[in-house]
């Protein structure tokens, strides 16, 4: 006997198959709560913390759902989310962001965590960058610290000797000269145009005793400093020392376009943290030193930062189990030999004695420059106002470039910035 | 017999007011059912969306707190204290005059070319078109990165007649002009309407000016042109209206910078980042209004003039 089926029971019959199925393949309510995570990153970040979220599911049975994006897609995608109700479990958040989030309760208090980790040692200053207002906000993920990357294969090609953390701009400049007249891998220069790169222009400030901002959200230097800052990249710019505007223009941000893996330039400014990533990438073997001085034994210039937290969401549906994610993250030994310094130097004791031993090459060379800043050391600058990324975004990097192609001129750039900043901090504060 | 009966003695019995709408929706319900995942797709995705950005747009709105009234002021701001707003207008202006024409007139040629009967014409024809359908990806914006960076294609080609080329992309004397010839290349879409046009046109006209005495280039500016005026102003709006929207381009070339210098920063680009940059919801809401309004204002301006130079058979 065959089966006979009408067109509206066969429509029956299949959409309650389907409904089956679709009531098979999604997750079972009764199992522990799963959670969602999102970071910024490359993929090595990713694998990495990958490998770290199925450990954590291993251990403890909550699956996670991780999404990573480029910084630049990062925010925009996580402010839709967080205005949808819909943000994630737990959230990557940087030393910019927090502030905002907290005040705007888009991330929940995790002060237990907070004095649980205190109590194996958690570095203070670390704990201190992520509160708010007094409450504990987000866990640092890793210190670090600007550093310039140094393409050791370059230099060494061009019979120039390696620059050391005592080294400074006139050092710089006579290293780039060194350059051109070695005239290797047709036409290296010495160094990325820092002209607009805020973290450098900060670093720079801080040598002469000023700071971007102040604890008040105000700026922190004057029209003379962003004048000398400007008048001394156009010198190095003469000089050749610092590659073409045209050339730097290329850096859109990935690590693929700048101009230490376009091999455009031997040194470059960028952070500690990074090293690992840009080794990657590069394939002369990479170093790192600080920041130039502005004159011999001059100090004070970086600092540890938070390179990253971990936060959680205020929405979450399980905080504890999320919160556990985050300590599982940080304190677990298996977890930090995966996650190495790819994120920082981590923050607790423990830890780094296990991640220190499993260090290969780049991996040490940060965590050695992090823990020997010595003098070039100074305090942690309070949170940066609200309105720093638009101060960075449409005068810091477009005035530097500006200046580069000759559009303006150091004077012009300088006053511009000044006046350009106060008024979009003000604006920002009302 | 019996059910036919009883239908028609239906219809009479009922009372009136019920069977207007029951007779509508036995003449229009099932075009409405069909038309039904369009619509929520306009109310839902386009309709809705636009209506409550009109009221953001009087609005301070961050995302993460509500929206707070602030009346007229994003729109006084815009005109009276953005700089950032007249650069933005003013590249998008530029665009605008110089790819519009130069793409139709590119267009143009490509299809007088292609009408001349030639063999293999579907494949010619569906080749041209390829750039367009390709035109607003993501990979094409990098591969135009590639070709107009300093050591891209076009300075290697360059290297060969001994020019050593500026890098063209990151300059701000050239960068508009990549994305200029970006669109230009995306040709394919107004060609084919304009290949469609020119087969439209009589050929007896072409014999008896022929006959006449004519040049090939004086029957192109006495007999095509005028005749396919419809199709040029078709095109025309078509296309400015999709150069005002244009973003993509801009802003995987310039990494969603709208560099070199703002060169390449676009209105929608500036847009975007001050919606999914700096988070000004509201404000950006008012900036996507103003260039609603200027599309409105630039296709309503060519309607008028139309009248003037563009000649309808009938």
């Amino acid at each position: 006997m065959t089966i006979k089926l009408d067109r509206r029971q066969f429509l029956m019959g299949s959409s309650a198959l389907l409904a089956a199925g679709a009531a098979g393949v999604s997750p079972a309510w009764a199992q522990a709560s799963s959670l969602r995570l999102i970071f910024w990153g490359g993929q090595d970040r990713a694998d990495r913390t990958y490998k770290v979220a199925d450990m954590f599911t291993a251990a403890k049975g909550n699956d996670i759902e991780a999404e990573f994006l480029a910084w630049n897609d990062y925010w925009p995608k996580l402010a839709t989310q967080t205005a949808g109700g819909n943000a994630p479990d737990v959230i990557q958040m940087d030393y910019r962001y927090i502030v905002e989030y907290a005040k705007r309760n888009a991330i929940a208090p995790i002060d237990d965590l907070g004095a649980k980790l205190a109590e194996a040692g958690f570095d203070a200053d670390q704990l201190e960058g992520g509160k708010v207002d007094g409450k504990l906000y987000g866990i640092s993920l890793g210190a670090n610290s600007v550093a310039t990357l140094v393409n050791t294969g370059a230099f060494e090609e061009a019979g120039i000797e390696l620059p050391t953390n005592a080294w400074t701009y006139d050092d710089l400049m006579e290293i780039g000269e060194a350059f051109n007249s070695a005239n290797i891998r047709g036409g290296m220069r010495a160094i990325a145009d820092g002209s607009y790169s805020e973290p450098m222009l900060d670093n720079w400030l801080r040598q002469r005793g000023k700071a971007l901002y102040t604890a008040e959200g105000k700026l922190g230097f004057d029209e003379q400093d962003a004048v000398e800052w400007y008048q001394l990249w156009s010198k190095l710019r003469e000089a050749k020392v610092c590659v073409t505007p045209d050339n730097q223009a290329l850096d859109t941000g990935p690590l693929e376009t700048t101009m230490l893996v376009t091999g455009k330039a031997a040194l470059m400014p960028s952070n500690s943290n990074q090293l690992v990533a840009f080794q990657g990438l590069v394939p002369d073997k990479l170093d790192m030193v600080g920041y130039p001085r502005i004159a011999e034994g001059v100090g004070g210039g970086h600092y540890r930062k938070p390179s990253m937290f971990f936060s959680v969401g205020n929405t979450a549906a399980d905080k504890e189990a999320a919160a556990s994610f985050v300590d599982f993250f940080v304190s677990d030994p298996e977890a930090a030999k995966v996650l190495g310094v790819e994120r920082g130097i981590p923050c607790l004791p423990a830890t780094r004695d296990v991640v220190s031993p499993t260090l290969d090459g780049p991996n040490q060379i940060a965590l050695n420059f992090v823990a020997n800043l010595g003098d070039l050391l100074g305090p942690l600058p309070p949170p940066p106002p609200a309105a720093a990324g638009e101060v960075d975004s449409s005068l810091i990097r477009t005035l530097g470039q500006e200046v580069g192609f000759g559009a303006k001129t150091a004077e012009q750039a300088g006053k511009e910035l000044v006046e350009g900043a106060s008024a979009i901090l003000s604006r920002a504060a009302s | 017999m019996a059910v036919a009966h009883e239908t028609t003695t239906g219809i009479d019995a009922a009372p009136r007011q019920q069977s207007a709408f029951s007779r509508f929706w036995q003449q229009n319900g099932a075009g409405y059912m069909f038309l039904l995942p369009w619509l929520i797709g306009f109310f839902g995705l386009t309709l809705g969306p636009m209506v409550s950005s009109l009221y953001l747009s009087f609005t301070d709105f961050d995302l993460l707190t509500s929206p707070d009234w602030v009346g007229a002021s994003n729109y006084v701001r815009m005109f009276t204290a953005d700089p950032k707003f007249s650069t933005s207008m003013r590249v998008t202006m530029f665009f605008v005059i110089f790819s519009v024409p130069l793409k139709l007139a590119f267009a143009l040629g490509v299809a007088l070319l292609l009408n001349r009967g030639m063999k293999g014409l579907p494949l010619y024809r569906a080749l041209f078109y390829l750039p367009s359908l390709l035109g607003a990806s993501v990979a094409i914006a990098i591969l135009w990165r590639q070709i107009f960076a300093g050591d891209g294609l076009v300075n290697k080609v360059l290297a060969l007649f001994g020019i050593v080329g500026p890098s063209w992309i990151s300059n701000p004397n050239y960068s508009l002009w990549t994305l200029i010839i970006l669109s230009i290349w995306q040709f394919g879409s107004p060609m084919i309407i304009f290949l469609a046009g020119l087969r439209q046109i009589p050929q007896d006209m072409y014999e008896a000016a022929s006959l006449d005495g004519a040049s090939k280039w004086r029957q192109f500016w006495k007999i095509t042109l005028p005749l396919l005026t419809p199709v040029v102003f078709f095109n025309a709006i078509i296309q400015t209206i999709e150069a005002f929207k244009s973003f993509t381009p801009a802003f995987i070339i310039s990494g969603g910078t709208g560099n070199p210098i703002n060169s390449t920063l676009f209105y929608t680009l500036y847009l975007y980042q001050e919606a999914f940059g700096f988070f000004r919801m509201g404000y950006a809401s008012a900036l996507a209004w103003v260039l609603l309004a200027l599309v409105a204002f630039f296709t309503a301006f060519s309607f008028l003039t139309s009248k003037y130079w563009v000649h309808y058979d009938d």
